[in-house]
């Protein structure tokens, strides 16, 4: 294997390798993370075959994310940003603040890799974990106690990616929800002090 | 003689410039490089893929600053997700959203360089006048302590009750109103940095400044530079002009992620596996604590007080971390706190009560810094045990200051979430390096200094340039930025990115002068 050798996964300074060549590391994080690739490259796979039937509104004009994936964030978000007080019309719901919609929007800000792993995670939330968890159903098709049994599954997962993939997905949605300033309210958050003389605030 | 600050989004035409030196990158390093240049009667211009912006654009919201100040809107990573790393974007780089802390380059750190990786003449005598001379650009001073807000006063507090060392930071702030609002860029323009300072001074002796265009490549003939190709993006990132730059000098100062990528894609010698190699990151991971007062930690200077007792810049130290506040707005700390659901809303509604710590490792990990097809980077880096064993001990010594401060509970945002009660609780956590929680993809990481990806050094087998900061193999071209560093410097690297600019800076002269 040209350009490849074993080294011990925890590394101090490189040794240095032919001029020219690539350095690549053959350890177990290297293999657990082709592992993990190989279930997202699946469940992606899947994703194609299975990407129909997937609603949205139809004046939603979607910038990054296919309807599919809008409609999985959707879902998520509204578990992801649930309440704790149901019932308590003073908290927002995610859709109240268009959350997915935020989304899809702030995913035009990164690069074209990050929106790729995205993809491949909401791919395989939509279409795997649920099965990994015991349920014969899409994502978006389970009920809200079981979405999160789903998602708590992720969170906890013994698979580094899995677990930074949820993550990830929890800051995009958390970034949505708590930019808000109807958010903030629940905080005790009183926001930007732009245009406000000091003295009211300090 | 004045040059002028032009938006690179408005080309409707490719531009073609013959000068006497460009600078890729107008942070703490490019900004001082450009100055220096121009200060000296050369024909000098800087590049910065990101905008411009003035005080009115920092409008104290992270849904807005986010896109607009950092790489990725905040979301680059290592390859591996395990690490955060926010790095800035926009005339003035990273010193337009950091928190302004002001700390030389350890006299240790100094010695080790010398000693150990053949860096010549940057000894803390040789660096003394650049370090003073920035210092007074910058108005440095120690943060006054009415300026020190509750979240900081926990940690004074915390560490008079531990009997731990602490101490104020010195800052580079004038005029500062306290609104807390230091990251995302300051409404007030009380940041006394590259954006406010030294870039108009650059600007005012005749430099040039592009904002919205991106370095793309380096061009050289194997042994000199000879310019640097770059594109102009529009408001919506996309080309809207193409951009020819002929110079005897190049100065990379687009930080160690930014200028190794742009040295590898452009295929710069590297005939000894250097370039890219010695990537440190100071990951750091914070711990909340909660409080009966309201702390408001949002409010005021984000950080004013240090907490020393755990860190020491000696080699072969098992002290390597640096505990400092790390508040964030609800964005932020919505990321941060652990779970989601009902369990995490309710716990938003504690966050005027919190106080947060983040335990900093002056690391000793060594990344790397590749580049994709496209010219874009990527950061390897997995925590040795080393440092994962010193990032598990600090962040349960930050839980330590919070409950000695007065807490009355104490998280780690790790999964599965840690919480204590008593401090008693905390006798039992395992600090190891092969601790299941306390360690990459359980614990949040970030990373806000990465360092030393072209190192200096006298020997081109160990190091990517020389100690006078020229490259080994392609004459004309600098470095001015973190890439210079051959180790973690265990402080922030502000004022040693600016100062070892400007200790470098009439190396660069003399060879654009010299053609």
């Amino acid at each position: 294997m040209r350009g490849t050798k074993l080294v011990c996964e925890e590394n101090g300074e490189h040794a240095p390798p032919a001029p020219g060549v690539p350095q690549r590391k053959l350890s177990r994080r290297r293999i657990l993370a082709a592992s993990s690739g190989l279930v997202l490259a699946a469940a992606l796979g899947t994703a194609i075959v299975r990407s129909r039937g997937y609603a949205i509104a139809p004046d939603r004009k979607l910038l990054t994310l296919s309807p599919w994936q809008f409609v999985v964030v959707e879902h998520a978000a509204r578990r992801i940003a649930s309440s704790d007080r149901p019932g308590d019309a003073s908290v927002p719901t995610a859709d109240d603040l268009d959350v997915a919609g935020f989304v899809d929007a702030w995913l035009a800000n990164m690069s074209d890799h990050i929106r790729r792993d995205l993809g491949r995670f909401l791919a395989y939330l939509e279409h795997l974990a649920p099965v990994a968890v015991g349920f014969a159903s899409r994502f978006t098709r389970l009920g809200p106690d079981d979405q999160d049994a789903v998602l708590a599954s992720i969170e906890s997962s013994r698979h580094d990616l899995l677990r930074s993939g949820f993550e990830g997905l929890k800051s995009l949605v958390f970034a949505g929800y708590y930019r808000d300033p109807r958010a903030w309210s629940l905080l005790g958050y009183d926001g930007p002090l732009v245009g406000r003389p000091p003295a009211g605030w300090r | 003689m004045s040059g002028a600050f032009v938006a690179g989004r408005t080309f409707d035409r490719d531009l073609v410039l013959d000068v006497d030196a460009v600078v890729v990158g107008t942070g703490a390093g490019g900004s001082v490089a450009l100055r220096s240049l121009a200060r000296a009667g050369l024909n000098v211009v800087a590049l910065e893929e990101g905008p411009h912006s003035k005080p009115a654009d920092f409008d104290q919201r992270e849904d807005h600053m986010f896109p607009r100040l950092f790489q990725d809107a905040g979301a680059r990573t290592t390859e591996d997700l395990a690490i955060r790393v926010l790095q800035g974007r926009g005339v003035g780089g990273s010193t337009v959203h950091n928190t302004n802390l002001c700390k030389r380059t350890p006299a240790a750190i100094l010695d080790l360089w010398a000693r150990k990786y053949g860096v010549s003449g940057a000894t803390v005598g040789d660096l003394a006048a650049s370090f003073e001379a920035i210092e007074r650009d910058l108005s440095v001073s120690e943060i006054a302590a009415p300026l020190r807000n509750a979240n900081n006063e926990i940690l004074r507090r915390g560490c008079e009750a531990l009997g731990w060392r602490g101490a104020p930071l010195s800052h580079n702030r004038s005029g500062c109103q306290g609104s807390g609002f230091c990251e995302l860029g300051c409404a007030y323009d009380a940041k006394q940095n590259a954006l406010k300072v030294v870039l108009p001074q650059a600007v005012g002796s005749g430099a040039t400044v592009y904002s919205d265009v991106r370095a793309t490549r380096i061009v050289h003939d194997g042994t000199r530079v000879s310019g640097v190709r770059a594109i102009a993006l529009d408001e919506h990132g996309q080309l809207c002009a193409r951009v020819a730059i002929t110079a005897p000098v190049v100065v990379l100062a687009a930080s160690a992620v930014g200028s190794a990528a742009l040295a590898r894609a452009s295929g710069v010698p590297d005939p000894h596996a250097q370039l890219g190699r010695g990537l440190r990151l100071h990951p750091g991971a914070v711990v909340a604590g909660r409080f009966e007062e309201r702390v408001e930690g949002w409010r005021g200077v984000p950080q004013s007080y240090e907490c020393t007792e755990h860190l020491s810049h000696e080699e072969g130290s098992d002290r390597r971390t640096w505990i400092v506040t790390a508040f964030a707005h609800p964005v932020g700390a919505a990321s941060t706190l652990p779970g989601f659901g009902a369990s995490h809303m309710a716990a938003m509604r504690s966050y005027p009560h919190l106080a947060v710590l983040t335990a900093m490792v002056h690391d000793e990990t060594s990344g790397e810094v590749v580049v994709d097809g496209d010219g874009r980077p990527g950061l390897r880096y997995a925590m040795n045990e080393g440092d994962r064993a010193q990032l598990a001990s600090g962040l349960v010594a930050c839980a330590r200051l919070l409950f000695a401060a007065g807490a009355r509970e104490v998280t780690i945002p790790a999964i599965p979430a840690q919480r204590f009660t008593r401090p008693s609780d905390l006798d039992g956590v395992d600090v190891s390096a092969r601790s299941p929680v306390l360690r990459p993809h359980s614990v949040s990481i970030t990373s806000v200094h990465p360092m030393g990806t072209m190192r200096l050094g006298d020997d081109a087998h160990t190091s990517v340039v020389r100690s006078t900061g020229e490259h080994h193999q392609l004459r004309g071209l600098f470095v001015a930025d973190g890439s210079l560093f051959p180790t973690s410097i265990g402080v922030p690297p502000q004022l040693s990115i600016y100062a070892f600019a400007l200790h470098l800076a009439p190396n660069m002269v003399e060879r654009a002068r010299r053609g």
